[in-house]
């Protein structure tokens, strides 16, 4: 991340007053992208079509915290989220459908009220975060990237319990996929 | 030898009770029972006698109750006239008993009946040993409790059941007022020893009516007027049962407890005087309704009455010896009399109805030869209660008459003179109508079996010779033995010549009259007196209407009064309680009305209301995970809306 | 540049976008990818504090750096363990009632 970084810093160097208004264009074309493929998911009628929606929407995201230079969570997200979590989507889907069943109605009988009800969620999200004056700074803010030594460090020391429990939770979801899915011969 | 004499009443009670609890298995065995237990009283009670004369006197058995002023105890009274009656009745309810194996020899309740006579010879023994009025009051009920069971043997018959009822009710009356008696003694006087009473009794209104009260017990039961109703009725029970009871012991009873409380009734002359002339009243009474009655026991029924009035006359005018003697000689010849009467009626078997037996003499008639041994001894008995010398009834009988000479009761003396005639009348009467003559119907006679015989004649010849006892040539040793007042010694008694030589001849000019009468001019004569004297023979004939009284003075309206109560009770009492009953029905009416309507209402509403609401409310249920999600959504932002709004 | 609320605002849209999804969709797999949706916006949200809030402590490795960085990245397990057992839970229902859509699914309708 370091390189790519300077390399744009190096090619935009030049577009010095471009830069700010490149960076955010890209940050709002992005944004924008990944709710229309967001809301793509929960509108399609192919559940193929919204697995791979969704594909595209953790793309997005990633992206975005690119932009928030969290280099290490964005690849984690693409490998973990699209590259297992997707997979293991599509997986599922084709367990369980069959192929050439005609595309069915995806929305049951709350959509309106569903719909209504989110809105309201959604305005009044946005208005509690526009009233509310965010604090900024604070040490250890802006900083231009975190190390993925520095994060590994802090995994093992500072965050050990929560690493090991969450490994027990890994293993239990395991273990219990396993057993659930399991077919018993007769 | 007296200290026994408490077993006397005892060994009669085993008797009954092994009689009555074993007598199905025994049957005939029964009977040997009840005489041994009564021989062996006869023998006891000979003992004791013999221990009187050498000087025995009374003791106590037992301690029974103990007041606090008073103490009661089973006493027993060992006197010259306790030990006379009690040799009398155990002499005859022996020969009785053994007289009953043959008279009730096919009767089905043959023990039963043994087991009954046992009782009424162990109560009467217990009577004659009462030192006090308590024990005396006990065994006059034991006995009064025995007539009943006795009289209504054959209680099939509704006769004999009426007549067992009579004679319990009748001196019932007698009873009570023999316990207010009792009573008014004991809480003047504070004690019911006989011996203490004499000394005790003072010439005052509480004795005398004391007194009076007690004779209404003896009035009762020795069938005086006006209590004498029972007697004839009586007869409904079997002939031994009337001999026993109603001719020789029970009914002597009454005469015994005048003797007994005596004591009291020599206070002044109105007890003395009531016993007489109500003795006397009923002695002619008797004697009259039996002149023209035609039933073999009721003519010795009335005879019992008439010379148990007797003996009320000589105790009433202060012959206490002369009485008591009468009553032993009574005794005797009358169940003589009873059991030749019974006899009699046994054997003899009316052609036309084979199982009936007849007790009406107009049927009977030239007996004598068929029955010899019945018939002689009928006569002798006959001759004894007529007072014809040297039979036994003439001694006492002159007895009475000459002391009633000598106390100067005339009017009294003429009324036992009458009596006499018409006693003598009467039997004789009897005599010849059973025995002599044509027989008037068809009957077939034959003697009875020895067993019944042979006490006949025992107590004929007691008839004949137990006169003597009391007369000159045995110096009275009766009435120097029995006798009421101060210890004396030998006394010589002069006879009265004028006294038996008109007693005799009375006797004899009755039984002239009768055999004018009846054997002479049998048809014509008694027929002829009839129609001249038709009013008085109904009233004789009729018993002087004296049961109708009754009926129309007590028991009709007892009975109505009965009727009435029933009414009462079933009407008002009854009433009120099925009312009550209804009122109960209708308020549970009323309350399963309340209870369905009102309250399972309530309950009910209470469970349709939440029926309601649930149908209301389980919509909510509606399996789908995202309504749910929607739900718990839709509060979610309710709350935040809520608190942006409201700041 | 960009003001740390527009980032949130991103969180919202997306999180209300997901919302509307697990309410409406008729597949349980849809739901499930709903609930992704919703995951991720929680996650945006954590990185825009991790970089505009800093940690609490300063920085590694004496104190606790990169505090939601950390902390979305064990959402991200999270997620990824729920999503395994929710799909494996699909696919047993799959078998037993050959049918994925919701509405049919309603043993515990009244």
């Amino acid at each position: 991340m370091n390189g790519l970084i300077q390399t744009l810093n190096n090619l935009l160097n030049d577009f010095g007053l471009y830069r700010e208004f490149v960076i955010k264009a890209s940050f709002y074309f992005i944004a924008a992208l990944t709710c229309l493929f967001a809301f793509m998911v929960v509108r399609s009628r192919d559940i193929f079509h919204c697995a791979v929606f969704l594909a595209a929407t953790l793309f997005g995201v990633a992206c975005v915290y690119l932009f928030l230079n969290a280099e290490f969570l964005a690849a984690v997200q693409v490998l973990i989220y699209v590259g297992a979590i997707v997979t293991l989507f599509i997986f599922a889907i084709m367990l369980t459908t069959k192929i050439h069943d005609k595309a069915i109605k995806q929305t049951n009988r709350q959509a309106l009220i569903g719909g209504a009800l989110a809105l309201v969620l959604l305005s009044s999200l946005i208005a509690i975060i526009n009233r509310n004056p965010w604090k900024a700074g604070g040490p250890g803010a802006d900083r231009e990237f975190l190390g993925l030594g520095e994060l590994g460090k802090s995994l093992m020391s500072t965050y050990a319990l929560p690493f090991e429990v969450i490994s027990l939770i890994l293993l239990a979801a395991l273990v219990g996929a396993i057993v659930i899915g399991r077919t018993y011969k007769e | 030898m007296v200290k026994y004499a408490h077993l006397i009443p005892l060994f009669p009670f085993l008797a009954f009770a092994i009689n009555i609890l074993f007598g199905r298995k025994l049957k005939k065995a029964s009977a040997i029972i009840s005489i041994a237990a009564s021989s062996a009283s006869f023998f006891l009670a000979a003992l004791t006698f013999l221990g009187n004369l050498k000087g025995g006197g009374s003791y106590v058995v037992a301690k029974w109750l103990a007041l606090k002023t008073v103490a009661i105890d089973f006493g027993v009274i060992v006197d010259p006239l306790s030990c006379m009656m009690l040799l009398v009745v155990t002499i005859v309810g022996t020969l009785i008993q053994i007289y009953s194996i043959g008279y009730m020899g096919e009767d089905k309740r043959f023990s039963r009946f043994f087991a009954y006579l046992s009782l009424f010879m162990s109560s009467m023994l217990g009577l004659l040993l009462a030192d006090n009025f308590v024990i005396l009051y006990i065994f006059w009920e034991g006995v009064g409790l025995c007539s009943y069971l006795l009289i209504s043997f054959w209680f099939e018959r509704p006769a004999a059941a009426k007549a067992g009822m009579k004679a319990f009710i009748t001196t019932r009356i007698g009873d009570t007022g023999l316990l207010i008696g009792i009573l008014l003694l004991f809480f003047t006087t504070k004690t019911l020893y006989f011996k203490d009473l004499a000394g005790l009794a003072g010439d005052n209104t509480v004795f005398t009516i004391a007194a009076l009260l007690i004779f209404c017990g003896a009035i009762g039961k020795s069938a005086q007027f006006p209590l004498h109703v029972w007697l004839p009725d009586a007869m409904e029970g079997p002939t031994p049962v009337s001999a026993l009871i109603h001719a020789a012991t029970m009914v002597a009873a009454g005469v015994y407890l005048v003797a007994r409380a005596y004591g009291i009734f020599v206070i002044n002359q109105i007890p003395l005087m009531a016993v007489a002339y109500i003795g006397a009243i009923t002695a002619l009474m008797a004697a009259s309704i039996a002149l023209v009655n035609n039933d073999i026991k009721r003519i010795l029924a009335y005879s019992t009455i008439s010379q148990l009035g007797l003996m009320m006359v000589g105790l009433g005018a202060g012959a206490y010896s002369a009485g008591a003697f009468h009553l032993m000689t009574h005794a005797f010849f009358k169940a003589l009399l009873f059991l030749c009467a019974g006899s009699v009626i046994h054997s003899i078997h009316v052609e036309d109805e084979p199982s009936l037996h007849t007790q009406d003499i107009r049927k009977m008639g030239g007996l004598f030869n068929k029955m010899k041994i019945t018939g002689a001894t009928f006569i002798i008995a006959g001759l004894a209660i007529a007072g014809v010398p040297p039979f036994a009834g003439f001694w006492s009988k002159d007895e009475i008459l000459s002391e009633l000479l000598k106390s100067g009761h005339y009017g009294l003396f003429v009324v036992a003179l009458l009596t006499s005639l018409m006693t003598a009348f009467y039997m004789f009467r009897l005599i010849f109508l059973v025995l002599f003559g044509k027989t008037r119907s068809k009957l077939r006679v034959h003697e009875s079996p020895n067993v019944m015989t042979i006490p006949l004649s025992i107590l004929a010849a007691f008839s004949i010779f137990i006169g003597f006892i009391g007369s000159p040539f045995m110096n009275h040793a009766f009435q120097n033995f029995i006798y009421f007042g101060d210890v004396h010694t030998m006394e010589i008694i002069e006879p009265n010549y004028f006294a038996m030589g008109i007693s005799t001849a009375v006797g004899l000019f009755g039984i002239g009259l009768a055999y004018l009468f009846y054997i002479l001019n049998n048809k014509i004569l008694p027929q002829a007196i009839r129609a001249r004297f038709s009013l008085l023979y109904n009233v004789l004939s009729n018993k002087y209407y004296v049961d109708e009284i009754y009926e129309f003075l007590f028991i009709k309206p007892c009975l109505r009064l009965a009727a009435l109560s029933f009414k009462f009770d079933l009407g008002a009492i009854d009433g009120t309680v099925n009312w009550a009953a209804r009122v109960a029905m209708a308020i549970s009416r009323v309350k399963s009305w309340i209870d369905i309507h009102v309250v399972d209402f309530f309950v009910n509403l209470v469970a349709v209301l939440t029926g309601f609401a649930s149908l209301a409310v389980r919509r909510i249920h509606t399996g789908s995970v995202q309504n749910y999600l929607l739900i718990a959504f839709f509060g979610l932002v309710l709350i935040i809306v809520i608190k942006l709004i409201g700041g | 540049m960009i003001p740390q609320s527009h980032f949130l605002i991103l969180g919202a849209i997306l999180f209300a976008i997901g919302i509307y999804g697990a309410l409406t969709r008729r597949t349980a797999i849809g739901i499930l990818m709903s609930i992704e949706l919703i995951l991720n916006a929680a996650n945006v949200n954590l990185i825009t504090f991790n970089r505009f809030l800093g940690s609490p402590d300063g920085p590694a490795p004496s104190g606790a750096d990169g505090l939601g960085q950390i902390f979305a990245l064990f959402v991200i397990a999270i997620a990824a363990a729920s999503a395994v057992v929710g799909l494996v839970l699909v696919i047993a229902i799959y078998r037993n009632s050959k049918t994925i859509l919701m509405d049919k699914i309603n043993l515990m309708k009244w």
